[in-house]
């Protein structure tokens, strides 16, 4: 199966209604089993270890299945990729954070920041904590 | 949790690559995808099926293989959400996608949720006073 295929598939699979479930012969080590089980009984963070580590796939599919399905866009349509200015836009509208209306100053931060920081891969996060702190230090 | 809910006019233009907000929502959902830290982490992408009718995204279309390999996932309406909805169009007199958008907010507990819509106004009006965050595209 391709790369494209398993992840239609993967995807296909998380939508479809939760059908019988399966016993696994998953290896662990027995130091994450033991601290799983504690998470459950003694701290009651789930209902049940199944529970708890069905949860913890989905979340962690979740994840990357929207990362594998950015990637492939991106390879289909290169310039589709966003910039580093464009994401953090994105992410001071959902935040709320208070540049989500200056897009000039996320783009001059950008610029600071990789200047700052060269070879560096920055995060929406490291861009708008520099704004943060730019703002505090002028203050 | 972070729950991200696309509204009519963000799936129109996911779906449609050369439309004037794609790139838009694509940096919306590659912020989404970066997002870190146990409350903050990213839930699926939630797509109402009332939207998806609405925007008229027929997931068999080939044309939008890209869009369907985005883990944008369909909220169907149960009978309980189906009333709930029904509700909120007759109180606000807003479409049934809004609608089931508002009806469906209704049902989290304490996700943090962003809608990205063209929309606002609708949007606020329908989704409960909770912590939800709404995106202009």
């Amino acid at each position: 199966m391709d790369r494209l295929a398993a992840l239609d598939r993967i995807i296909e699979l998380l939508d479809a209604p939760e059908g019988p479930t399966v016993n696994t012969s998953m290896r662990l080590p027995d130091t994450l089993r033991e601290a799983v089980a504690l998470a459950v009984g003694a701290l009651d963070l789930a209902p049940s270890t199944t529970t708890f580590t069905a949860d913890a796939m989905r979340t962690e599919l979740n994840r990357v299945v929207l990362r594998a399905g950015l990637d492939a866009l991106y390879e289909e349509y290169p310039d589709a990729r966003p910039t580093l200015a464009q994401v953090t836009l994105a992410r001071a509208q959902q935040d709320g954070h208070p540049s989500a209306d200056e897009p000039h100053t996320i783009e001059r931060a950008v610029g600071a920041l990789g200047a700052a920081r060269p070879g560096v891969e920055l995060d929406p996060d490291d861009v708008l904590l520099w704004i943060d702190a730019q703002r505090a230090v002028g203050a | 949790m972070t729950v991200l809910i696309l509204d009519n006019e963000a799936v129109q233009a996911l779906v449609t690559r050369h439309h004037p907000k794609f790139e838009i929502v694509v940096a919306h959902l590659e912020s989404h995808a970066r997002r870190g830290g146990q409350r903050q982490l990213p839930d699926a992408v939630w797509v109402p099926t009332t939207v998806r009718v609405e925007a008229g995204w027929d997931r068999t279309d080939p044309s939008t293989a890209h869009a369907n390999r985005l883990n944008l996932r369909d909220r169907p309406l149960d009978s309980d959400r189906a009333n709930a909805a029904a509700r909120l169009v007759q109180l606000h007199g807003v479409s049934p996608a809004d609608a089931h958008i508002g009806a469906m907010v209704e049902t989290l507990g304490d996700e943090v949720v962003i809608v990205l819509t063209s929309d606002p106004k609708d949007i606020a009006r329908v989704c409960p006073p909770r912590s939800i965050r709404i995106v202009r595209i």
